[in-house]
């Protein structure tokens, strides 16, 4: 079943389409990796979602229901964390996420009892009484999460939760993500980094120009590119290099000398590294190191968007 | 619920914050007691008495009255007031909107009529308090005649020793304005209308902080998150303002009047339209310049208001018209009335105004919010 179905959705600011006839969807139980560069329609699709902005033509539907039509619904379904940190300074963590819990119709022990689990959840229950302002980075970031998880929601929608914070606060919210999906909540994860976004996410979407680009597992996502491999070969006297014969080799796209490198695009089917050892070998190249690399999702989206994710 | 949830919670930051806190509570006391202590000498009964005009025009048959109201104008006549008759061929109402007089009065056997200068709010008010304890007495008498005919000699005599309508009337030392008494209701009023400033933050705040996305995120309406911080935000500045209020009486000895009750809900209204007023503003210009425009406009009305120095009742310049466009001065002046002439009556059209003002700033805002994606 799908907990979020987007069907040709756009939103335009005047003149400008931010989002572009979008169609996606999110499968219950899923974690969703939602990749984009800035300004690519990630966060107004994020904001439709979250109710925050209008619609301007399609529909998104949360566990059946469309959004619009059954607002409230939505909203008490979907547990928000902002990028940029959301909470009171003068008021206590515990306070925080009580007031924000009491929002989705909390109330009594029951109030007390979410906001407490929250807290514990995210690692912040023996701080509970503190104030934000004398937290640290990352202990924001967590408490930014436990506002948005006291009600529990059936989908978790997390923009860049662990951005400008230290390894160990990021390993905490990384494996809180992990058991928040398996407390069954699905979740919608944005990055700028690439390595968590692989390491979490079960499936991806990749956005550009406010349309989606590319949908699937990492490894779909990987094969639209494995037509092409990357050979790295270490070489210590690369003037003795003949790029044509090397060139002529069968399934080689490119050869580029770099310093003490030669870096050779090879079409992904052909195996060919065989030949090309020959080669140098024939030509009296001394090989200090052979690397061939598999395609990352870095390389999947600088190849899609000719953008790296963080430009 | 919620409203009362977002309401209780603006309230408890609010009252976390610890550095506006003090500035509502610290800053007008710390001015009455400064401003009050200095200015002591402006306020003291001669410079205000004299030179106060009284165009009159007698038309009672009735012996009794004549004879009491030339009693009471010897006894006004002599604490400074200039008493000039309305000869048959002047208009007293045109004679005093032509500021040559502070009030007119017309006495005939059904009473007496009173027409106050509104250019000269304090002389006019002074008077006019002298003329309803004229008439208090007069009635006291005309009663008295029916029913104990021998008392109304009693009640008489007193019309023409000086002093005795004094005593009673506004004019009475403890009941005229000192200064910390005038400080007080101006730095008041002042402080209650710097709830527009605090009001100008309540949705740029959240936006600026942004916990606007957690509140339009969550299932609740615009409405009601708008209610409950307008609310917070009213009931934390008014509590500001009993305090000051509360503190002048008791620790200052400020006179508020024996209508407590009125004089607390026209300070309501004030904070009231300040903070629609403060919202409105801040929703009419966006970024924060609106901070900026709301800082100059607090001060040029705290200013014309009177809450720095006494603003002269007989100023028909410009400025004196545009003192009458700071709804401090209306509150001003109209405390005034109550306390000094208990006229409930000056209270009402003030705390009408400024509902209506604070409505319309309201009904604005919420449009506003609605039309708007997000806040």
């Amino acid at each position: 079943m799908n907990v979020l179905e987007i069907r040709n959705l756009t939103k335009k600011f005047g003149d400008f389409i931010a989002v572009d006839n979008m169609n996606l969807s999110v499968r219950e139980g899923e974690i969703f990796g939602f990749l984009g560069a800035n300004g690519a329609g990630k966060s107004t699709t994020i904001n439709m979602i979250s109710s925050l902005l209008r619609i301007t033509k399609g529909e998104i539907s949360l566990l059946g229901k469309n959004i619009v039509k059954e607002n409230k619904f939505a909203k008490l379904n979907i547990g928000i964390v902002p990028q940029d940190l959301a909470i009171y300074e003068e008021m206590s963590a515990y306070e925080n996420v009580s007031f924000f819990a009491g929002l989705y119709g909390l109330r009594g022990n029951l109030l007390k009892e979410r906001a407490a689990e929250a807290l514990e959840f995210v690692g912040l229950g023996d701080k509970h009484k503190d104030l934000p302002k004398n937290f640290s980075g990352g202990m924001k970031r967590r408490l930014n999460i436990a506002c948005a998880i006291a009600h529990r929601p059936k989908l978790i929608i997390m923009d860049e939760p662990t951005v400008g914070i230290d390894p160990q606060s990021r390993n905490y919210i990384l494996n809180s993500v992990r058991k928040l999906n398996e407390m069954g909540s699905s979740i919608i994860y944005t990055s700028h980094y690439m390595e968590e976004v692989e390491e979490l996410c079960t499936r991806i979407a990749i956005v550009d120009h406010g349309k989606i680009i590319a949908e699937g597992t990492k490894e779909q996502l990987k094969s639209i590119i494995t037509d092409t491999k990357e050979i790295w070969i270490g070489v210590k006297n690369e003037e003795r290099l003949d790029i044509d014969a090397l060139q002529r080799i069968s399934g080689v796209i490119s050869v580029q000398p770099e310093e003490q490198t030669v870096k050779i695009v090879s079409r992904g089917e052909v195996g060919n590294l065989n030949w090309i050892i020959q080669q140098l070998i024939k030509d009296g190249v001394e090989i200090g190191s052979v690397e061939e690399q598999a395609p990352n999702l870095e390389t999947v989206f600088l190849t899609l968007t000719g953008r790296k994710l963080r430009d | 619920m919620n409203v009362l949830n977002i309401a209780l919670y603006e309230i408890k930051r609010s009252l976390r914050d610890t550095r506006t806190f003090v500035f509502m509570l610290a800053f007008p006391l710390i001015l009455i007691l400064i401003l009050g202590t200095a200015l002591s000498n402006a306020f003291s009964s001669e410079v205000t008495m004299d030179g106060m005009k009284l165009l009159y025009k007698v038309s009672a048959q009735n012996e009794p009255l004549q004879q009491y109201w030339n009693g009471f104008a010897q006894a006004i006549e002599s604490q400074g007031v200039e008493l000039t008759a309305a000869n048959g061929g002047i208009d007293g109402r045109a004679a005093v909107a032509d500021d040559q007089y502070a009030a007119y009065a017309e006495i005939d056997d059904n009473g007496v009529r009173f027409f106050g200068s509104s250019l000269r709010t304090i002389e006019s008010n002074i008077i006019q308090g002298m003329l309803t304890s004229f008439a208090d007495r007069y009635n006291l008498a005309a009663a008295a005649m029916k029913n104990s005919p021998e008392a109304v000699q009693a009640i008489l005599a007193d019309a023409g020793s000086s002093g005795s309508f004094i005593q009673e009337a506004s004019i009475d030392p403890h009941r005229k304005p000192g200064s910390i008494d005038y400080y007080a209701i101006a730095e008041s009023t002042m402080i209650a209308f710097y709830a527009c400033m605090s009001a100008s933050w309540l949705i740029r705040g959240e936006v600026r902080r942004r916990t606007a996305l957690r509140l339009a995120a969550a299932p609740v309406g615009k409405m009601e998150i708008f209610a409950g911080k307008v609310i917070g935000c009213t009931v934390i500045n008014y509590l500001c303002i009993l305090a000051v209020v509360l503190f002048s009486k008791y620790a200052f000895g400020a006179n508020w009047g024996d209508h407590l009750g009125i004089v607390f809900l026209l300070l309501f209204t004030v904070v009231l339209l300040a903070v629609s007023f403060g919202l409105g503003i801040a929703y009419m210009i966006k970024g924060d310049s609106a901070n900026s425009v709301m800082t100059i406009f607090v001060q040029i009305a705290s200013m014309l208001g009177g809450a720095y120095f006494p603003i002269q009742d007989d100023m028909n310049n410009f400025f004196g018209s545009l003192a009458n466009l700071s709804p401090l001065r209306w509150a001003n002046d109209a405390l005034m009335n109550l306390i000094y002439n208990n006229d409930l009556q000056a209270a009402l059209p003030v705390i009408g105004l400024n509902v209506a003002i604070a409505a319309a700033f309201l009904a604005f805002v919420a449009v506003s919010m609605r039309r708007r994606e997000a806040f």
